[in-house]
């Protein structure tokens, strides 16, 4: 897969991110480390164990890697789900909001991983 | 952090995000030593640890342990946010979020996503403007510096040949300067009602230094006789008071300086008593000036410790107590008591033996407080 077919399962603009990363190797290079970053992980954790706060940091690291990063779709999810938590307190119908962020997520993952090397 | 000189300054960057550290450092690391905090302590432990040696902050809002609100705060608790810029870099472009940045001290707002010619840009135009800030506060001390000097040399030579004329040494002027800027000091911590701009504190340590200038007026022999002086010898050497005002009051042309007023009530009054027994007007309490209060007590107390043609020198603890039992005429009971607080330090002070430290002292006050008043900072 190239990075325009990516970017379109991603939801993004790969000119808007080539632009702002300033070359498409940079993109590769980061869309790749996005692969081991904790957020999604961490927010999963601290669902679980119903910390709040950290379910917020976590949501909102998530949604501010995907502004850099042009990933659209999960921006959109996770923005959603910080919002919801911005309160201090985990909503009963948190579910939904993580549903769609694990789904935008999954579906990035794979993409990112299906990518072709840029030199 | 590499340490490579041929780099223009070094960069923290503290987010909690590696992905987010590892953009910034990328598009910045050619040109700059970059340091990484993951989370406000971190980042307070580097910025404590390299103060100005870190030319900018990249600063993330939302943190583990310490945020970057929390950041700035203790920043602005340290005066750092005037000598050390902060852009705050968030995903929050919300305006509260923003404004509560500024208020704390951040120079600039960068929303996510950001591009890295927008990122670089904003950077080097921060750090500029910063360090041309700082050259420019250092020309300012340098000239404050210089113009005191300036100020106070014409003033000393004349004080040494008052001195020279009474047969003291050079350094009671000297001490007299010290000590009244250390009673004014601590004047100013315990009693509100006194204050003093650094300017005045200046001004008023300056005029010190000619409080006897009245002295060449009085005969020689007087002066310097050694043994008792007699009831007329004494009414002269007490006119030395009044004569000195009277040669500060007939210098024409500077009537709208400060300075010439406090030579001027120095000069007059600093053989006044808190409960008027001085001379020569015999005016008590609130009448004498604090500033020419502080002047008598650091004058009485430099005289006992030095030794005169009439007397030999007191150790500091015999002159300490003397002043406190009233052997000296009386004074204020606040003065007294601010007295007993830094009499250690005025003992460790007596040990400067250039006027230079003390110039240097007052001009660095000077500058420090020119830079508080102008920066407004947020409470807590």
């Amino acid at each position: 897969m190239n990075l325009t077919e990516c970017y379109e399962i991603l939801g993004g603009s790969l000119e808007d991110t080539t632009g702002r990363l300033a070359s498409e190797k940079n993109v590769y290079k980061f869309l790749n480390m996005f692969l081991n970053d904790g957020s999604y992980n961490l927010l999963t954790d601290s669902l679980e164990s119903g910390n709040a706060d950290e379910a917020f940091r976590a949501a909102h690291s998530l949604k501010g890697v995907c502004l850099n990063l042009g990933l659209g779709n999960l921006f959109k999810s996770s923005n959603e789900f910080t919002d919801a938590l911005r309160a201090g307190s985990i909503p009963d119908d948190y579910k939904a909001y993580y549903d769609k962020v694990t789904a935008d997520y999954d579906s990035a993952v794979n993409a990112i991983k299906q990518l072709d090397p840029v030199e | 952090m590499a340490d490579n000189t041929s780099k223009k300054g070094t960069i923290l960057i503290a987010d909690d995000t590696d992905i987010n550290r590892e953009l910034l450092a990328d598009m910045l690391e050619d040109e700059y030593n970059i340091l990484e905090a993951v989370n406000g302590t971190e980042a307070l432990e580097l910025i404590m640890k390299h103060k100005t040696n870190i030319s900018l902050v990249l600063l993330d809002i939302v943190m583990p342990e310490k945020d970057g609100f929390e950041v700035l705060g203790t920043m602005n608790a340290h005066h750092l946010t005037t000598k050390i810029p902060v852009i705050i870099i968030s995903a929050e472009a919300a305006s509260p979020y923003i404004e509560r940045g500024y208020k704390l001290g951040a120079v600039d707002y960068i929303t996510r996503p950001f591009s890295k010619s927008a990122v670089r840009h904003r950077i080097i135009t921060t750090i500029t403007a910063y360090s041309e800030k700082a050259a420019l506060q250092k020309k300012v001390y340098e000239q404050i510096v210089s113009r005191e000097r300036n100020d106070t040399l014409m003033v000393s030579v004349l004080a040494n040949v008052v001195e020279f004329r009474n047969g003291e040494s050079g350094l009671h002027v000297l001490h007299v300067n010290t000590i009244t800027e250390i009673l004014l000091r601590h004047l100013m911590m315990l009693y509100p009602k006194y204050h003093f701009t650094a300017s005045q504190i200046s001004a008023i340590c300056t005029a010190s230094s000619i409080h006897d200038i009245g002295k060449i007026a009085v005969p020689e022999e007087i002066l310097n006789k050694p043994g008792k002086l007699t009831d007329s010898e004494f009414a002269i050497m007490k006119s030395h008071s009044e004569a000195g005002a009277a040669m500060i009051a007939s210098v024409k042309g500077y009537e709208q300086e400060p300075m010439m007023k406090y030579a001027y009530e120095i000069c007059r009054w600093h053989h006044e008593r808190w409960d008027g027994s001085g001379y020569p007007d015999g005016i008590s309490g609130d009448e004498i000036p604090i500033y020419v209060q502080a002047v008598s007590m650091a004058d009485v107390y430099d005289a006992l410790t030095s030794a005169r043609v009439y007397k030999d020198a007191y150790d500091h603890k015999t002159a300490v107590r003397m002043i406190k039992e009233g052997e000296c005429g009386s004074f204020n009971p606040e003065l007294l008591h601010c007295f007993t607080l830094c009499e250690d330090r005025i003992e460790e002070n007596m040990k400067e033996t250039s006027i230079y430290d003390s110039i240097k002292r007052r001009s660095e006050d000077a500058i420090q407080e020119s830079m508080y008043e102008e920066s407004s900072f947020a409470e807590f």
